[in-house]
């Protein structure tokens, strides 16, 4: 639950009152277009950017209280591709205490990668299977919340449907919380169960099909905002 | 053999031997945190900086070590508080503070009477300075320090790779990077009276970067810098007791052949 969140870079508002919540067990998208502050409202949640006003609670609680409940894949996972670190040694970093070991292989498969792949070192990992192997260590401890930041940049098209089909296992599967932040409404109104979109304010918040309607997406968007056969799909999306 | 059965037999070789082992082990460890995060010119500047520590210590006739050793204590917070209050890169932090403490500690050397052979020690190292004492403080700074990597090695590692990733983790990198300071300035100090503040940092760098080029995974680099540096050690004393030579200038010789060894023969 977001209420009256703020949140200013020195001078500039980047995110101003806005509230929301979210179901436990829905799929929830946070679109805007570009610079609307999305990325920021969700690093504001996982406590990565100082909130300047408003409360955000998680289950009821604040973050530090529910931090091993939290997965997180990042937009762009920075780091250097030299450093020597296999697969097995990256995941075993996030495994908490309780979490056996047998469970890095079961996450493995559950995001499509083979067991072969554990013995590899991260840097020579393509865009997707570091994506892949990202969400498997996001998931690796069962969070009962998962956040994913543009998750399927650096993956190509036929790699994104495989990648959402993940998604939506975790979610139907174990009933895991996501919160996803896109600026791709076609897979999303496809996905998703609740969309909440910002452009610095919060302009419109519950389920897609009544939410995304051509008045408020040109809102959102602007005048540029499209609708469009996505073939590899097999969707009807809408594009910037 | 008999030459190397003597050498042991001396008691400054015994002292030197197993300080040397010991910081070997310390400076490799945190060598691996240091590349990885990038932070070589931390220990340089801190070696440097330790100059006024030592010189505050011979103008006031106390002990030098724990001197050094508060003052770069002192040194690494306040870099650490600069760097989250200015908006200037560490980089340049570290240079003016350095350089600063450098200046002050030459300027009070200029007021201690008489001369000073501990400064030509100081600077390039030497075997024959590690008492007892030495060896004590050493051994206790050391077995905190291993004891705190051992604790922290995942919250180390992760921060290493991705502090974003470490904090939503429930890493606290703050602290941890504090951390991470504090026994980096105390390492390189305590190396200051084997390998001179000229050279110690060279020892945080060198075991790490050649074992950078040699290993795949995060377990065979940890101990392939280990097993460098203790090369590094031990080759390096043993030619400064037979040639007679500085022996933090042997020591990080030896590391440097080690590390274009490892360039040529290298699985490419």
């Amino acid at each position: 639950m977001v209420e009256h969140c703020s949140v200013c870079y020195g001078e500039s508002v980047i995110i101003d009152d806005v509230s929301f919540s979210v179901e436990e067990g829905e799929i929830a998208a946070m679109i805007g277009p570009n610079g609307s502050g999305k990325t920021t409202l969700m690093r504001t949640i996982l406590g990565l950017t100082p909130l300047k006003q408003g409360e955000i609670l998680l289950f009821g609680k604040h973050l530090h209280q529910v931090r091993p409940l939290i997965g997180y894949v990042p937009q762009r996972f920075m780091f250097d591709r030299d450093f020597p670190i296999t697969i097995r040694e990256f995941l075993d970093l996030s495994r908490h205490y309780a979490c056996p070991e047998s469970r890095m292989l079961e996450k493995i498969h559950e995001v499509g990668l083979g067991t072969e792949i554990l013995k590899k070192r991260l840097g020579m990992l393509s865009g997707g299977q570091l994506q892949r192997v990202l969400i498997a260590q996001a998931i690796l401890n069962n969070p009962r919340i998962l956040f994913l930041d543009e998750p399927s940049t650096g993956i190509d098209i036929s790699g994104e449907a495989a990648f959402y089909d993940v998604i939506e296992h975790l979610n139907k599967e174990h009933g895991t919380t996501i919160i996803l932040v896109s600026h791709d409404i076609a897979v999303i109104s496809d996905l998703v169960d609740r969309v909440i979109c910002i452009n610095k304010h919060l302009l419109c918040h519950g389920p897609p099909k009544t939410a995304l309607t051509p008045k408020k997406l040109t809102e959102v968007f602007g005048k540029r905002a499209e609708v469009y056969e996505h073939h590899a799909h097999q969707h009807k999306h809408h594009h910037l | 053999m008999n030459v190397f059965v003597e050498m042991i037999s001396f008691p400054f070789m015994q002292r030197a031997f197993l300080a040397g082992m010991i910081l070997g082990l310390l400076l490799a460890c945190l060598g691996v945190y240091v590349t990885l995060r990038r932070m070589a010119f931390f220990g340089d500047g801190i070696a440097h900086a330790s100059l006024a520590g030592i010189a505050i210590a011979l103008l006031a006739g106390i002990a030098p070590l724990p001197t050094a050793l508060a003052w770069a204590l002192f040194i690494a917070i306040f870099i650490f508080w600069l760097e989250r209050k200015v908006r200037i890169s560490s980089d340049s932090l570290i240079g003016i503070l350095f350089t600063a403490s450098m200046a002050l500690g030459v300027i009070l050397m200029r007021f201690t009477q008489g001369y000073q052979p501990d400064l030509v020690s100081y600077l390039f190292g030497s075997i024959l300075s590690i008492q007892t004492v030495d060896l004590f403080v050493i051994f206790l700074v050391t077995a905190g320090i291993l004891a705190w990597i051992a604790i922290s090695f995942r919250s180390l590692t992760s921060m290493s790779l991705s502090e974003e990733q470490a904090s939503v983790n429930g890493v606290n990198t703050t602290l941890q990077s504090l951390l991470l300071y504090i026994a980096l300035a105390l390492a390189t100090v305590l190396g200051v009276k084997i390998l001179g503040i000229i050279l110690v940092s060279a020892l945080l760098i060198l075991p790490s970067a050649t074992s950078r080029l040699l290993t795949r995974s995060f377990k065979s680099f940890f101990f392939v810098s280990i097993l460098l540096a203790e090369t590094a050690i031990l080759v390096g004393l043993t030619s400064s007791y037979f040639l007679d030579l500085p022996s933090g200038a042997a020591v990080i010789l030896v590391g440097t052949i080690l590390f274009f060894l490892a360039i040529f023969f290298r699985k490419k």
